[in-house]
């Protein structure tokens, strides 16, 4: 089983800001997007059972290696790294073309991607790739049984309200892949040093192997801004409180007022009330 | 196939010069259920109208299905003009390679400027399949979409884990949008429209799917995991004792709902570790997320921010997570559970 994951470099979500003052992100720290560790996790697991190779391939600035290292450290056998000046500030359209055009030059059974990144979340990658090497495509899968004698796998894919959908598939085909999918493998210290000694593909526009003639992005960055805070559910200010009181409303953006009605009850009338507020919302209905 | 039939060829993407044919309408993507309309079809419906009132088009609804002729219905009333049915007994439910098929043809034969497609479970899966097909733009999750005085369309949407928004224009038409219902209220057009419904009549082709649905697993909605659950419990110190967990297991199972619990109540071992909902556990986004004796702290309330509803009962009218909640219940969990569980019994069923 030939196995090609695509993998990103994104600057970790949970500590980047936007700062108003630099009109810039700060605290930015690359990492290894957390669902590839997913996906490359999933492919070592794959070739543990059904043998064959798992290629890691990334599109990105020079230090998008990294990324590629953690993924050679992981077990991985080989990594392409496509990187040009001309594929700077790419959308995720030309992203997954360009991909896309490196992948039909290698041999391939199985193309794992996330479902989408941490950083941008356009969920479009994994498709595009579909579309472009006119392969099947699944989406949301969360578990993955290939079937080497007939050439298929069959897979589950998340649907809603914890609902699975079984899917066969014959390969090759491109499946994006759901956090739940697989937990990370941990590799020897063997496997560690060994990926450490690897060789990286590097792969540029000029390169005889890469043609981007004709590749036009369908989105244009205009900027990144200081995000819109969330709608807040206000309550217009009861006329009835003291000034002060309602300063303090004003300043706290009305939040304080959800809470204003809390009053302690008996547990029967606290039952109904609940009861009321979930047929009110459409989470229950009342039969008869 | 006519899978294959779609060569690869980027450049025959629409310059921008050749933008402004086509048409200047709005459509939206109508799913359905046992059928009737989802409420996020109407949601979709009035945001596509107020979109086609900035491109001065007309707003569309597509519905694709066995029997979907009735479904328009009040689509009108949330200012819809136009219907378009296909029909076919092969589109009874959903399959991404055969509703893309048609709908591609669709939008090719129309070239309207926006598709709106609800970010759900099946809009996640057709709006990049689609997007790719029809060699278009995608903007996924948006905010905002806006109209500048030549028809150019540009989208807001959160990027970064929601700590940085990006503005982002659409070179090629249409613009394939999806959006999270949720964020949109329900309000009816100020206009009500009397909408016209347009079978298309499309090529269908039974054997177009490579892949094959070969099972459907439903989900035990009480042993579900708290992440994916449609409603979850969620239990903390004021549970007490162990005792009192069999109430909570019972409501559980008469609401459809998957029991999470806070740090406390996973290490006194209430709940099992893999259920706990919080920064050192799981991250929820249930419908509903009833909210028993946790107090609310900053680890906890992190990881419930999704929720859609939050009902809290808790002793302590002052604890913390009393700002999040919806529906404040000041009281002791131990004696409203199982009075709730009574009740829910004698009148009510839920509905998933």
């Amino acid at each position: 089983m030939r196995t090609v994951v695509c993998v990103k470099q994104v600057p970790d979500s949970t500590t980047v800001k936007f700062d108003i003052l630099t009109d810039s992100l700060q605290n930015v720290h690359y990492i290894m997007d957390p669902i590839d560790e997913v996906t490359v996790s999933e492919a070592i697991k794959i070739r543990e059972k059904a043998g064959g190779e798992v290629t890691a391939i990334t599109l990105g600035p020079p230090r998008t290696e990294e990324v590629l290292r953690s993924c050679l450290k992981m077990g991985v056998d080989r990594a392409i790294h496509l990187y040009d000046e001309a594929f700077d500030n790419l959308d995720a359209y030309s992203t997954s073309s360009i991909l896309a055009r490196q992948i039909a030059k290698l041999q391939y059974d199985l193309i794992l991607c996330g479902n989408q990144s941490m950083d941008e979340g356009n969920g479009f990658v994994g498709a595009g790739i579909a579309e472009s090497l006119n392969l099947p495509l699944i989406t949301a899968v969360t578990r993955i049984d290939i079937f080497a004698d007939t050439n298929t796998a069959v897979v589950h894919r998340r649907l809603k309200g914890g609902d699975r959908e079984i899917v066969e598939t014959p390969l090759p085909a491109v499946f994006t892949a759901e956090t739940v999918l697989t937990s990370p493998v941990y590799p020897r210290l063997r496997t560690i040093l060994d990926g450490l000694k690897k060789n990286i593909t590097r792969v540029d526009a000029q390169s005889s192997s890469l043609d981007i003639e004709g590749i036009e992005p369908a989105l244009a960055l205009l900027s990144i801004s200081q995000p819109k805070p969330r709608l807040k559910k206000t309550a217009t200010i009861d006329s009835s409180l003291s000034p002060a009181e309602r300063m303090k409303l004003i300043m706290s953006g009305g939040v304080q007022q959800k809470s204003s009605k809390a009053v302690a009850k008996p547990p029967d009338a606290a039952a109904s009330e609940i009861i009321q507020f979930l047929i009110d919302n459409g989470i229950i209905s009342r039969e008869m | 196939m006519a899978e294959n039939e779609q060569a690869v060829t980027p450049e025959a993407s629409i310059p921008l010069s050749e933008q402004e044919n086509g048409s200047r309408d709005v459509w939206f993507f109508v799913a359905h259920r046992d059928g009737k309309l989802e409420e996020a079809c109407l949601k979709l419906a009035m945001e596509a109208r107020k979109l086609a009132d900035k491109l001065g088009g007309e707003a569309l609804a597509v519905i694709i299905g066995k029997q979907v002729k009735h479904l328009p219905g009040n689509l009108g009333d949330y200012g819809t003009d136009k219907a378009v049915v296909v029909e076919d007994q092969h589109l009874e439910v959903y399959s991404g390679e055969a509703y893309v098929d048609v709908l591609a043809q669709l939008v090719e034969s129309s070239r309207p400027s926006i598709l709106l497609i609800a970010a759900s479970t099946i809009g996640n899966d057709l709006a990049p399949r689609l997007t790719a097909r029809l060699k278009a733009s995608l903007v996924t999750r948006y905010t905002e979409i806006e109209v500048d005085k030549e028809g150019k369309v540009t989208a807001r949407r959160a990027i970064h884990g929601g700590n940085a928004q990006a503005t982002v224009r659409a070179l090629r038409k249409p613009l394939i949008a999806t959006i999270d219902t949720q964020l949109l209220g329900l309000q009816k057009a100020k206009e009500a429209k009397n909408t016209r419904i347009a079978e298309a009549k499309i090529r269908i082709d039974p054997k177009t799917g490579i892949t094959r649905v070969i099972d459907y697993l439903k989900a035990d909605p009480c042993a579900v995991c708290v992440s994916e659950a449609e409603i979850v419990i969620g239990i903390g110190k004021g549970l007490g004792s162990v005792e009192n967990l069999a109430a909570v297991d019972e409501l559980a199972h008469v609401l459809g709902a998957s029991i999470g619990g806070s740090r406390r109540a996973t290490d006194e071992h209430w709940v099992a570790d893999e259920r706990r909902i919080g920064m050192t556990g799981k991250t929820i986004s249930p419908s509903l997320y009833l909210i028993c004796g946790i107090s609310g702290a900053f680890h906890h309330t992190l990881s419930i921010k999704e929720s859609q509803l939050k009902v809290v009962v808790n002793t302590d009218p002052n604890a913390p997570i009393a700002k999040m909640a919806d529906l404040m219940i000041v009281g002791d969990m131990q004696k409203v559970i199982p009075e709730l569980t009574k009740q829910l019994r004698e009148i009510v069923r839920p509905t998933r």
